[in-house]
């Protein structure tokens, strides 16, 4: 190809018409280095410069130097001796705020670990104490209910002894044959691992599972029994069974009344 | 090293300036030299003296005064950042920021085409001077225009057109030749040959 052709695609790259195919092969000349189409290039923007200063010339419009002047007086100044300066102030300036910022970080940083960590305690105490109103709720109505039940002439109380392994336990029950009754019970040893300690109500032959022991680590329970539909309860019995409870006792007694 | 030590107190800095003094001629140059400094005087006077060139040539790719306003402090601004990569090796100031103006005055152009505007005018209108600035200027530069001919305007028509229709209307030379319905060829051509024929009229550089 010979350059003659690069001069044309230089007059069209100037006035900026150049597209598809030219386009790409005459940057990629240009990029080659090409002296000549640089010298070119150069000579026709000139000459496209020299046409617009020779034609009419026209006032802009006074806003934009004013906008132009506030925007330069808004942002720092390059290199003299007062950019200088004020660049090195404006560094000094955007450092210090870099470290107040880091500063800040690692403060807000610490004091969110302590706060985070005040938080789940908080939360920690309020789940202890939210469990012991529970437990105090639940102790203070079996109190309520006892009292109301010691109050009735028709309740009666029913001791329990401790059997066999459990010869040094005790167990005491509050019964009204209408409303039901509390059975409290004390020195009952730690069921075995899978065991767990079942209450019965039996009137007659036919024992009723009335609910499994909760021991605490005295190994003293206090809970209440739902009353029969009989109403009537001539024994009550304690026996070592399964942990979860048997509809019919299969274990040992550890304290039976009567 | 007198203007050395006046134009920021750093030695190293003069080898440079004196490189750019010999480089740089006339007072334009001068002007984006100090810019560079951050001189605000050099610039309100660069701008100044080039804003009335360029406007009117924003003005006639734009058309619409709001948009040519916003180009022109967009230009101004570039140059003011970029005062110090000026090259004077690379051409003149003049050269510097109308070849800037242009490109941004088509970016402008074509972003507005893009929003569905109609974009070349026809061409009647695309040859028409760009309307009156505001304030009192119109007389003024109703003078100018008897006085001054347009180099534009004494090329011939078709190599006017064409190059009206790539430097201020943004169109390509593929487009040009459609719309003319010309081979592209004839279209390089005579941009081409307008180009020649400009630089007849308004000169070489020095």
């Amino acid at each position: 190809m010979s350059h003659e052709t690069f001069e044309t695609l230089a007059a069209g790259y100037a006035v900026g018409a150049l597209d598809g195919e030219d386009l790409v092969q005459f940057e990629a000349h240009l990029a080659e280095g090409c002296a000549r189409c640089e010298t070119d290039l150069r000579e026709w923007r000139e000459t496209l410069a020299r046409t617009a200063v020779a034609e009419p010339r026209a006032i802009p419009p006074p806003g934009v130097k004013d906008a132009l002047l506030r925007r330069i007086e808004q942002t720092s100044p390059r290199v003299t001796d007062r950019g200088r300066w004020l660049r090195w102030a404006v560094g000094t300036a955007a450092v210090a705020l870099a470290a107040a910022g880091f500063t800040g970080m690692y403060v807000a940083a610490r004091y969110e670990a302590v706060l985070g960590r005040m938080a789940r305690e908080t939360a920690a105490v309020k789940q202890r104490v939210e469990r012991s109103e529970a437990v105090l709720r639940e102790q203070l109505a079996l109190y309520r209910d006892g009292v109301a039940l010691l109050r009735d002439p028709a309740t009666r109380v029913v001791e329990m002894r401790g059997v066999g392994t459990a010869a040094g336990a005790a167990g005491r029950v509050l019964w009204n044959d209408k409303i039901g009754g509390q059975v409290f019970v004390a020195s009952l040893p730690a069921a075995p691992p899978g065991k767990a300690y079942e209450l019965w109500t039996i009137s007659g032959r036919t024992p009723r599972a009335a609910g499994m022991l909760a021991l605490d680590a005295a190994g003293q329970a206090a809970q209440p029994i739902a009353a029969t539909p009989d109403g009537r309860v001539d024994v009550f019995a304690v026996t070592l069974e399964p942990e979860g409870g048997v509809p019919a006792p299969t274990g040992p007694i550890v304290l039976a009344s009567k | 090293m007198e203007g050395t030590a006046r134009i920021g107190g750093q030695p190293c800095h003069g080898g440079r300036a004196l490189v750019v003094k010999n480089g740089m001629t006339g007072p334009a140059a001068d002007l984006v030299r100090r810019m560079a400094t951050g001189d605000r005087d050099a610039f309100s006077r660069f701008y100044d003296r080039h804003a009335p060139v360029v406007y009117p040539l924003i003005m006639r790719i734009v058309r619409d005064p709001a948009d040519a306003a916003d180009v022109l402090q967009e230009v101004f601004w570039e140059t003011w950042r970029a005062a110090g990569t000026y090259d004077p090796a690379r051409g003149t100031p003049e050269a510097w920021i109308v070849t800037r103006a242009r490109a941004r005055a088509i970016d402008r152009v074509r972003a507005v085409r893009r929003r569905g505007e109609t974009f070349v005018a026809s061409l009647d209108e695309a040859t028409a001077a760009a309307p009156p600035a505001t304030g009192g200027d119109t007389a003024d530069r109703m003078a100018d225009r008897d006085a001054v001919t347009s180099a534009l305007e004494r090329l011939p028509a078709a190599q006017r057109e064409a190059i009206e229709l790539a430097y201020y209307g943004g169109l390509t030379q593929t487009e040009i030749a459609d719309r003319l319905k010309q081979p592209l060829g004839t279209v390089k051509t005579r941009i081409r040959l307008a180009l020649t024929r400009l630089r007849e009229i308004v000169g070489s550089p020095a």
